[in-house]
């Protein structure tokens, strides 16, 4: 039997196959997987886009009839579904997936083999979930929060709701090996040097969110689970009727959903804290202060779930009014840093940079509007109205995009050797800045008015025809900017290579390797000395050991 | 004592523990009896394979390197091939089918409390084998090692694509 | 700088502007409003900070040469600056809430006292100490008639789903949950008709799941009780 140089029998070595749809059915490579995540993601995102196309065009007048009333309720409940947990979650796995094994020196995740199977089973959830369509009594159509008895049998019958309670399950398995797995490698894998206090700020995040989906999915999982014994197999669990409360969901569903949303958007924060030190060409001001925001506000979010049940006139109002006010200030802390990081700096515009700044005036108006429900007077007024809807497109649909859009600039050329176009890129950061602000600003001052969500129709005597008009347009034209992305990428991937290792001048440990990295992502490592690597490399406060010294020898047996 | 034993071991003393003060608590039988077979049990199979491999390695005989062990400290010196020690390498697996087999089970066997049983069965299957696949995978390599050499890792892309797949001019 | 003084104005005036909300006409809603227009003033400066500290950033620090800037790391005394003021700013918030909150949920002793059900998709207004029924249906918004400038009381309960009792001129929601009883109170204080509407998502017909509230005068509403006149036609089908 041959040998490898280490003198270890050689089993399959260099026997896999190679190319196609086989490579990757079987690839256990973060970086594939992380593509694979990513534009997996992206289809759910635009398909789910299009629901919402279609949802605006029914709102675009008072009682349009656009589509019937039982498809308009599956539209929105997929939509909303389909972009929190088959979109927003994953395509943060997904940069995950690629970038923190690079950001920290490893060769791979600690469970390759596992990882793939987490991308598999979101897979094969999200198609479960997706399938509901095809099915005699359509998709479910309760909502993305599925509030019993709605949700259950009785109400709604038809396999659409069992499959998408089930393909959330199997995506909720998924995340939670993920976040295992990310969890593991973090603490586990980095290269000699790289201590927690130097890890970069994107890594962070993704450490903390995968700590969040730890605690928060096996509540969401036992929830569904409750819903799927009450739906087929006669447990009574929020059943009034029998003894069993519709209040139990909600208090299990939020207690999951609230934490969600910072799941959400961690990573997003972590992209921003990694785009915009580069483009201004100074370190994140605050750096400790980052990664102890990241741990308040993970404290803080397991403690302020009822705020979404204020009006139910069941839960204690002054505590989880007072976390969710609480809750502000370290998510303020970021934003303070991320300016006084910028300030005294030297910026470049790139629309990596432009989706940054876009990114914290978007996400600091929706943010303010947190702060405003988290009083129950006013949350009484504007809960389960277009108010709030407008507050979480703002920082789910707007800053979050904005933040992946950064990182899409940012990330591309590391991740295939070409740059996306600029000049495309900033024509669509411009159009898209316009037509969301168009499109869900609007929605505000609906919500203030007395609009509710979730309906087909309205009474044309309300005064909300003009902004609801004005919402659709802003939705089409976010449509031709997600186009333009789109088109970008498709032309932009054609292109010869030809990005270089560090072609922003960055910071961290990914800009040492090439573009894109090799299989086993490093042929060289310099010394880490601190939370910069790159950039000491750069300014030659560190040089890279050559082949053969060093703590790590890359070329000899490493992949 | 071995690391399967002391495992066993430890999950037997809860169960002892627990039942014992469960009993003094509640006097309820059912609960009690419960918990002490949780004792007994693995209590039997941890000290049948501590005794089915007395004398395998003398110095884990020794009293305190055994409660060491019970305790779950680890080692004082890992084990592991002995040329990968030196080389401070890391070990990636090869591609491998059974994540995607896995996942395909798992997802069709929940798909059938669903649309009913016979696809529980058949998706059970399916992952089942996929387990015994990976785990075949996971023990071969630990016996040989998992190497993947640089040398002979296919730099060059299949014909008419680069490495992320996407089709070259 | 004058593009950007521009960029503030396009973002802030119509923020401003957009933010208030329409006058309410109950005295909890009053109370609301109240809190709201305090919210807003604060939001509007916190945006107007961050805004105005970004877009002088983004004028003042443009690249200009190859020079590194002064590479700080951070400042405790900002850090200790930026999480006392925000925190002084959300308690203060919160005690606005509270006191707020005081009026929105107090519990005053009043005479009239209605039992809402709501159901898939209208609603049923039961007035408690007469035999007076208003029910709504597919083709018929039910009335809920109530006198001005006095406490009513409202037993809200569901037949089947969880819906939501919103009164928008009322500033006020409140969830219909099967199995329990929700109580709270509206003192209207104006005449008029006011839109209401089903504020949780039930199923199909959620959209049309309207109802109004007619606040009348203590005579007028008087009469309706006697006679049952002056609201929805009674025992109307489902």
């Amino acid at each position: 039997m041959a040998t490898t140089e280490l003198g270890v029998p050689e089993v399959e070595a260099g026997g896999h196959p190679r190319g196609g749809l086989v490579e990757w059915m079987t690839t256990v490579d973060h970086k594939k997987i992380g593509i694979l995540y990513i534009f997996t993601s992206l289809a759910i995102f635009l398909l789910a886009g299009i629901f919402a196309l279609v949802v605006r065009a029914e709102l675009a007048r008072p009682a349009l009839g656009v589509v019937s009333e039982g498809g308009y309720n599956e539209l929105f409940t997929m939509h909303g579904t389909m972009m929190i947990f088959l979109f927003a979650n994953q395509v943060s796995t997904g940069l995950a997936n690629y970038f923190v094994p690079l950001q920290i020196g490893a060769a791979d995740v600690a469970f390759p083999r596992l990882n793939a199977m987490s991308y598999w089973l979101y897979l094969f959830g999200s198609l479960m979930v997706l399938s509901g369509f095809l099915t005699a009594g359509g998709a479910a159509s309760a909502g993305w929060t599925g509030y019993p008895p709605l949700s259950d049998s009785q109400f709604l019958q038809g396999r659409g709701m069992d499959l998408w309670t089930m393909g959330l399950a199997i995506v909720g398995i998924a995340s939670i090996a993920g976040a295992l797995n990310l969890v593991v490698t973090i603490f586990n894998s980095r290269v000699p040097g790289m201590t927690m206090f130097r890890l970069p700020l994107f890594t962070w995040g993704v450490l903390v969110t995968q700590l969040m989906i730890l605690f928060a999915f096996p509540p969401l999982t036992a929830a569904l689970a409750m819903l799927f014994l009450d739906r087929n197999f006669g447990a009574t669990f929020f059943n009034p009727a029998v003894g069993g409360s519709p209040l139990l969901w909600q208090h299990v569903f939020w207690f999951f959903g609230h934490p969600e949303v910072y799941i959400v958007i961690f990573p997003a924060f972590g992209i921003i804290s990694e785009v915009i030190p580069v483009f201004a060409r100074k370190p994140i001001f605050g750096y400790r202060s980052m990664v102890f925001a990241f741990f308040a506000i993970f404290s803080l979010s397991f403690g302020v779930w009822a705020h979404h049940m204020f009006t139910t006139g069941q839960v204690y109002l002054p505590w989880f009014s007072l976390m969710s006010f609480l809750i502000a200030v370290p998510t303020g802390i970021k934003v303070w840093n991320w300016l006084a990081t910028m300030w005294r700096g030297s910026i470049t515009f790139t629309t990596s940079m432009l989706y940054a700044l876009g990114f914290i005036l978007v996400f600091v108006i929706g943010g303010i509007t947190g702060v405003f429900v988290a009083s129950p007077p006013i949350d009484f007024a504007v809960n389960d109205t277009y108010y709030v809807v407008a507050h979480f497109h703002y920082v789910m649909g707007m800053a979050l995009l904005f933040a992946l859009l950064a990182g899409a600039f940012f990330w591309f050329p590391k991740m295939t050797g070409r740059f996306l176009s600029e000049r495309l890129g900033k024509i669509g950061f411009w159009t898209l800045f316009v037509a969301v602000n168009l499109t869900f600003f609007p929605m505000y001052l609906l919500g203030l008015r007395g609009m509710p969500r979730r309906i087909a129709r309205y009474q044309p005597d309300l005064g909300w025809n003009g902004l609801n008009a004005l919402s659709t347009l802003g939705s089409f034209l976010v449509g031709v900017a997600l186009l333009l992305f789109v088109w970008n990428v498709w032309r932009s991937l054609r292109k010869p290579r030809t990005a270089p290792d560090d072609p922003w001048g960055g910071n961290s440990l990914e800009w040492v390797t090439t573009s894109p990295p090799p299989h086993h992502n490093f042929h060289q490592m310099p010394q880490i000395i601190s939370g910069r690597p790159a950039f000491d490399l750069r300014t030659g406060a560190v040089r890279v050991a050559p082949s053969g010294e060093g703590p790590f020898d890359y070329r000899r047996g490493q992949t | 004592m071995s690391d399967d034993a002391a495992l066993l071991l430890r999950v037997s003393v809860f169960g002892l523990v627990a039942g014992t003060v469960y009993w003094f608590l509640s006097y309820e039988p059912l609960g009690t009896v419960a918990l002490l077979l949780l004792g007994v049990g693995p209590g039997f199979a941890g000290l049948f394979i501590m005794w089915h491999r007395r004398g395998e390695d003398r110095r884990t005989g020794s009293l305190p390197e055994t409660l060491r062990v019970f305790a779950g400290l680890p080692k004082e010196d890992p084990p592991g091939p002995r040329s990968l020690e030196s080389q401070d390498v890391a070990v990636l697996p090869l591609p491998s089918i059974w994540p995607f087999a896995a996942s395909l089970g798992l997802a069709v066997a929940l798909s059938g409390f669903i649309f009913g049983l016979w696809l529980v069965i058949l998706g059970l299957g399916v992952a089942l084998y996929s387990g015994w696949g990976w785990i075949a995978a996971v023990m071969r390599e630990n016996r040989y090692g998992r190497v993947q050499p640089v040398d002979q890792v296919a730099e060059e892309p299949a014909a008419g694509r680069d490495e992320t797949g996407a089709r070259r001019r | 700088m004058k593009r950007a003084v521009r960029q503030v104005a396009l973002i802030a005036l119509p923020l401003l502007i957009a933010g208030c909300a329409p006058a309410a006409v109950t005295t909890e809603g009053r109370a609301t409003h109240d809190a709201y227009n305090i919210f807003l003033i604060a939001a509007a400066v916190v945006f107007g900070v961050v805004t105005i500290w970004l877009l002088w950033s983004v004028v003042a620090y443009r690249r200009r040469n190859d020079e590194l800037p002064t590479q700080i790391e951070g400042s405790n005394k900002l850090e200790l600056l930026w999480t006392a003021i925000p925190l002084a700013l959300v308690l203060f918030l919160f005690v606005i809430t509270v006191r707020t909150q005081h009026t929105v949920l107090s519990d005053p002793p009043s005479r009239v006292t209605i039992d809402v059900i709501a159901f898939q998709w209208s609603w049923q207004f039961d007035y408690e100490g007469s035999d007076l029924q208003v029910v709504g249906g597919p083709n018929n918004v039910p009335e809920m008639v109530v006198p001005v400038g006095v406490p009513i009381h409202i037993k809200l309960r569901s037949a089947d789903v969880v819906h939501s009792f919103y009164v928008p001129r009322a500033l006020f929601k409140r969830q219909a949950i099967p199995g329990t009883t929700n109580e709270f109170d509206m003192n209207f204080q104006r005449v008029g008709l006011y839109h209401g509407q089903c504020a949780q998502f039930c199923g199909l017909s959620h959209a049309d799941m309207l109802f109004r509230v007619k606040v009348v005068s203590q005579d007028q509403f008087d009469r309706f009780l006697t006679s049952g006149r002056g609201g929805a036609p009674t025992g109307g089908g489902t």
